[in-house]
């Protein structure tokens, strides 16, 4: 089980730092970022971040289907080059966005992250436009430049409108009060759609942090149980980090720890 | 903070992976923090990069992702571009990353803005270059709407054209004028620009310039910068520029006059020569230049020794004058 810190405000660059810093410290895996009022765009929170924090994970929402494909790629492109690789798009809906939409825009973003030129004529985008009245040096195909820094940039889908996609086999972030055997159906019926290629494919879910470290774990054990959930993306403060870290990490880990050892660790905090 | 960088910005940061000079781009990103705290120790006003699409080289096409790798590492350096591709970028998605570097910076973000010139870079987008004004427009308008009072970030609009001046008055923004403009040749840029400007962001009537800089005392090595930076900028030109009705490196004769234009603008020598150039187009009312020390055939060592070189040599011959936020 890997687990992301989504601090609860965060509306400026130190408040960021320092909780990238408290999972890092905690052996989390990183943050997830959000747009607040204050901070609208999570990219450019991650790549303010990036620099100050090594190691974490930053995950951000980026929202698809309002804006143009091709600049949203390449806003992604360039974020994750300023994070060396390790940022995570995590791909919602953006307000009012029809799914059909949100999943040609998925696929174009993912065709302009790719390192060769294409032409992509969707239902709502067509790349190149090729309009009549653009005349000068106008391409065929386009290449959209740069390249991330990996050899391809981490989706997942999420959203309440986007279940698990079997199709495109990516990894998919459950909402804290979806329905665990909701989440087993969507999932098998995914891997029943996509056979080997889901393999791997992160199976996140939201939660929030209320102090109880047995509540988490017995939570988060029940989502591997149900749909074999290997991400927690938890809503808590960074002086929360610790006690993640501490307390819930370690215990979910593995399938079953041996006996004896949960006790060993409880008398040891007591 | 050194005398004289108060007034002078340095750019132009683009990112890219040239034929020319090869480099790898995630060193550049990485090294644009280490580059920015270097400005911001020697007290420079700002750090500039620059847009464009889809090009071979990775030219960087999100100024605002790239920029926001620079904040952490300074404290008081601003960051702008000379220019966002403003009718290229969706109005709503500009706003959203301003206001978020806005605030993670604590307000050192300023928006430079451009029209864009490539067909191909609108097209991909599914844009009409010929609509390009249109865009700006209503682009400017989304933004003037989405700030609450004086607390937003200034805006640069570059350009030389009328309708650049008069689109800058009109919203109360600043002006960036291209290197090519000659010192004795701002004054008919500038006067109808401030004659026409009138309150906005608080910034009505300032006027920036950018100059291509080099510090080389020795003639030989002067001369040797100056013909690769016109060799960069005839590539640019020729590949990727249409220069009346035709693309640049079909219409030789115009590419030579651009040339000799970028020639006779830049300041390649010693100190006290680069010195007087900035002096004289701060005498002629600039209030912000920003010095282009940056090219992708530029070892980052040598930006690095020119950046020093600026401030500790050049910076301290400069007049003194008002500094803008």
């Amino acid at each position: 089980m890997r687990f992301l810190l989504r601090p609860p405000r965060l509306d400026d660059l130190a408040g960021a730092v320092a909780a990238a810093r408290a999972a890092r410290a905690a052996g989390l895996d990183g943050l997830l970022l959000a747009p607040s009022a204050e901070l609208p765009a999570p990219l450019i929170a991650a790549a303010a971040l990036a620099p100050a924090v090594d190691d974490v994970l930053l995950a951000a929402h980026v929202a698809l289907g309002d804006r143009h494909p091709v600049e949203v790629a390449e806003e992604v492109a360039v974020t994750d080059l300023v994070c060396a690789g390790r940022l995570v798009v995590v791909a919602v809906p953006g307000a009012g966005v029809a799914r059909a939409d949100y999943e040609e825009a998925l696929d174009l973003l993912r065709t302009a992250l790719a390192a060769r030129p294409f032409r992509f004529a969707g239902r709502r985008w067509t790349v190149p436009a090729n309009l009549e009245q653009n005349v000068h040096g106008v391409e065929r195909r386009v290449r959209v430049t740069p390249t991330p820094s990996r050899p391809r940039v981490e989706v997942w889908t999420a959203g309440a409108a986007a279940g698990p996609d079997g199709r495109r086999a990516l990894g998919h972030v459950a909402d804290a009060d979806d329905d665990l055997g909701a989440l087993a159906a969507a999932w098998s019926a995914a891997e029943a759609e996509a056979g080997p290629a889901l393999i791997g494919a992160p199976r996140a879910r939201h939660h929030t942090w209320d102090g109880d470290p047995a509540a988490l774990r017995a939570a988060l054990r029940a989502g591997r149980e149900a749909f074999g959930q290997d991400w927690a993306i938890v809503r808590a403060e960074a002086g929360d980090a610790a006690a993640l870290g501490r307390e819930v990490r370690p215990h979910v880990q593995l399938d079953a720890l041996p006996p004896g050892l949960e006790a060993h660790w409880a008398d040891g905090l007591a | 903070m050194s005398h004289g960088t108060s007034r002078l910005g340095v750019g132009l940061w683009t990112f890219q992976s040239s034929a020319t000079r090869p480099a790898s781009i995630p060193e550049q990103y990485r090294r644009f923090a280490a580059q920015a705290a270097l400005l911001d120790r020697h007290g420079f006003h700002s750090a500039w990069t620059a847009e464009h699409r889809l090009w071979y080289d990775g030219w960087c096409p999100a100024l605002a992702h790239a920029t926001a790798a620079g904040l952490a590492a300074t404290e008081r350096l601003r960051f702008s571009s000379a220019m966002m591709l403003l009718p290229q970028h969706d109005p709503g998605g500009v706003v959203a990353n301003a206001r978020t570097l806005h605030r993670l910076s604590g307000g050192r973000f300023d928006l430079g803005v451009g029209l864009g010139h490539r067909d191909a870079e609108f097209d991909a987008l599914g844009l009409r270059r010929d609509r390009r004004g249109r865009l700006m427009d209503a682009a400017l308008q989304t933004w003037d709407a989405a700030w609450d009072g004086d607390d937003r970030p200034p805006v640069w609009i570059g350009g030389l054209a009328p309708a650049a001046i008069a689109r800058a008055a009109r919203g109360g923004h600043r002006i960036m004028l291209p290197q090519t403009v000659l010192a004795h040749e701002l004054a008919q840029h500038a006067e109808p620009f401030r004659e026409q400007s009138e309150g906005g962001d608080g910034g009505a009537g300032v006027v920036g310039a950018m100059r291509d800089v080099w510090v080389e005392p020795d003639p030989a090595r002067a001369e040797r910068f100056m013909e690769a930076m016109v060799r960069h900028y005839r590539e640019e030109a020729g590949a990727w520029w249409v220069l009346r009705g035709e693309v640049g490196f079909t219409a030789p004769e115009h590419l030579d006059r651009q040339m000799a234009r970028v020639r006779a603008c830049a300041l390649v020598g010693g100190a006290e020569h680069v010195a007087a150039g900035l002096t004289a187009l701060f005498d002629a009312g600039v209030d912000l230049v920003v010095v282009r020390l940056a090219f992708d055939f530029v070892e980052p060592a040598a930006l690095e020794e020119q950046i020093a070189r600026v401030a500790d040599e050049v910076a301290p011959l400069l007049p003194a004058g008002r500094v803008v936020a």
